[in-house]
């Protein structure tokens, strides 16, 4: 008798979604750094200066955003929690937008939900990250400082 | 427009006052907390243990009490490069960082002294996402013990082997563990480590085992209904540890009775690998230990259990199996 192939599975499992494959890259310039946008939505790359391609940034200004867009999280965006912790930070706004931010290894990452639509993200988001990233990256390391009068929504 | 109101936890020494350390599954816990109901709650995991430093994570916990600071949802998790995020009910959030093996919570008052929202989601979620870092590989498996000797029975999702644990249990096995198995390296052996969780059996099991009628099922984190049960409660024998010496894949499969075919070792790798979360490359010595683990274990006997029978029944053909001897000499 000739084992069946029922009893396993066929394919690493990923439950994390960690390995979503993000294909589209861009380089841009916010301030002083360099940032590699990489991501699986064409509407995640943002409408920033690009890097001009003549110019070869020291490796130590540049930054990694890895941005995902999560097509299984429809809610929409939540009032941001940040948790702090040595050169980590991270920054929730419930499953809609998640992000962390390791300035050590100089990365951005996060996931960005189906209901986050194109003007909140063009309008909220993207100065968000790039706030983030000026003040991660920047000499200053002190605690972001991001305002709470900032706005974001549906009007 | 929605006017945004931030919150911020910052995690170090002057918000976190208060320390302790504690052992779960193999592993060594160092927690720091703003909140002394987190340390009451964890108390009944206080085993003085050494610290060895590649095995042991730091824990960062803030308590919130705040009621409307975060809102009840689903479990929801997701993980990039090296963080995981995590929302788990009720009302908290834990980030977990693979490169340095720390976690960074904020935790409902309710959560914070809960011991079964530890025992049943924190603890284990948290060894089943770090685990590998810290010398501890989570493989998708229950354990139960018979005369000193670990077995581990696998199998899809769906396959029974939480129900054939249980039939296990009730006919005089030990149950280390029912879902899930954390199996480290030990001096001289692999050692399989249970949570002492309960059992999950689904509704329909309540046809094989007439004790469940005196419990009630609720909703599981994967969102089942689900009978949660302390194999303690069924008068089964529970222990933590166990050494994995062979192992049993639980085949449901319509061929009449219940059949026993010997498992290649390359069958039995393929399964734990696929059967596990893959790991990024971020943390090489992590999936390099794992390999190691699958490896050594693969190299145990194993057997397919193909079956249609009761759970009791598939239960004791394992049993007469192992009392005549056939594994220690295939």
């Amino acid at each position: 008798m000739q084992p069946s192939e029922s009893w396993r599975y066929e394919d690493p499992l990923d439950v994390l979604r960690r390995f979503i494959p993000t294909p589209l890259r861009a380089r841009y310039r916010i301030e002083s750094v360099g940032v590699t946008v990489e991501t699986n939505d064409f509407g995640l790359l943002p409408a920033l200066p690009l890097q001009q391609p003549d110019l070869h940034p020291r490796e130590e200004s540049m930054v990694d955003w890895k941005l995902i867009r999560d097509h299984d999280s429809h809610g929409m965006l939540e009032s941001p929690r940040f948790l702090t912790a040595g050169s980590l930070t991270i920054v929730e706004m419930g499953t809609a937008c998640l992000l962390g931010m390791d300035r050590e290894r100089r990365e951005l990452l996060g996931f960005i939900g189906a209901g986050v639509d194109a003007r909140t993200y063009r309008e909220f988001l993207v100065p968000f990250l790039c706030e983030m990233t000026v003040q991660g990256f920047s000499t200053d390391q002190s605690f972001l400082s991001f305002s709470s009068g900032r706005e974001f929504g549906d009007d | 427009m929605i006017n945004i109101v931030t919150t911020k936890f910052a995690f170090d020494r002057t918000t976190l006052p208060f320390r302790t350390d504690f052992s779960a599954a193999g592993t060594t816990w160092i927690l720091s907390t703003n909140s002394l109901e987190v340390l009451r709650t964890v108390a009944d995991w206080r085993v003085p243990r050494k610290q060895i430093p590649n095995k042991t994570l730091e824990m960062e916990i803030v308590v919130d009490g705040a009621p409307d600071n975060s809102r009840e949802r689903k479990a929801h998790f997701r993980g990039v490069r090296h963080l995981v995020f995590a929302f788990i009910s009720p009302r908290s959030f834990v980030a977990y960082d693979l490169a340095r093996r720390r976690v960074h919570a904020v935790l409902s008052t309710t959560a914070a002294g809960d011991a079964c929202f530890w025992k049943t989601l924190l603890i284990p979620i948290t060894i089943g996402i770090l685990g590998t870092t810290v010398g501890v590989v989570p493989l998708h498996c229950a354990c139960l013990e018979r005369n000193g000797r670990g077995l581990l029975v696998a199998g899809v999702s769906g396959a029974g082997k939480s129900t054939l644990a249980a039939a296990m249990a009730l006919l005089g096995f030990r149950i280390i563990s029912d879902d899930w198995t954390y199996v480290s390296k030990g001096e001289t052996d692999l050692v399989a480590h249970g949570l002492l969780a309960p059992v999950k059996l689904l509704p329909d099991t309540v046809r094989f085992f007439s004790e469940l009628r005196n419990f009630t099922p609720s909703t599981a984190l994967n969102g089942e209904l689900a009978y949660q049960i302390d194999p303690q409660s069924l008068g089964c024998e529970v222990g933590e540890t166990s050494s994995p010496r062979a192992i049993f894949f639980l085949d449901r499969c319509s061929t009449g009775g219940c059949h026993l075919l010997p498992c290649p070792s390359e069958q039995v790798r393929t399964y734990f690998e696929n059967s596990a979360e893959r790991l990024p490359e971020e943390i090489p010595q992590a999936k390099a230990f794992r390999t190691e683990v699958i490896r050594t274990l693969a190299a145990r006997p194993a057997w397919i259990v193909r079956s249609d029978a009761s759970p009791q029944e598939t239960a004791r053909v394992i049993e007469d199996f192992l009392l005549e001897g056939d594994y220690a000499t295939v």
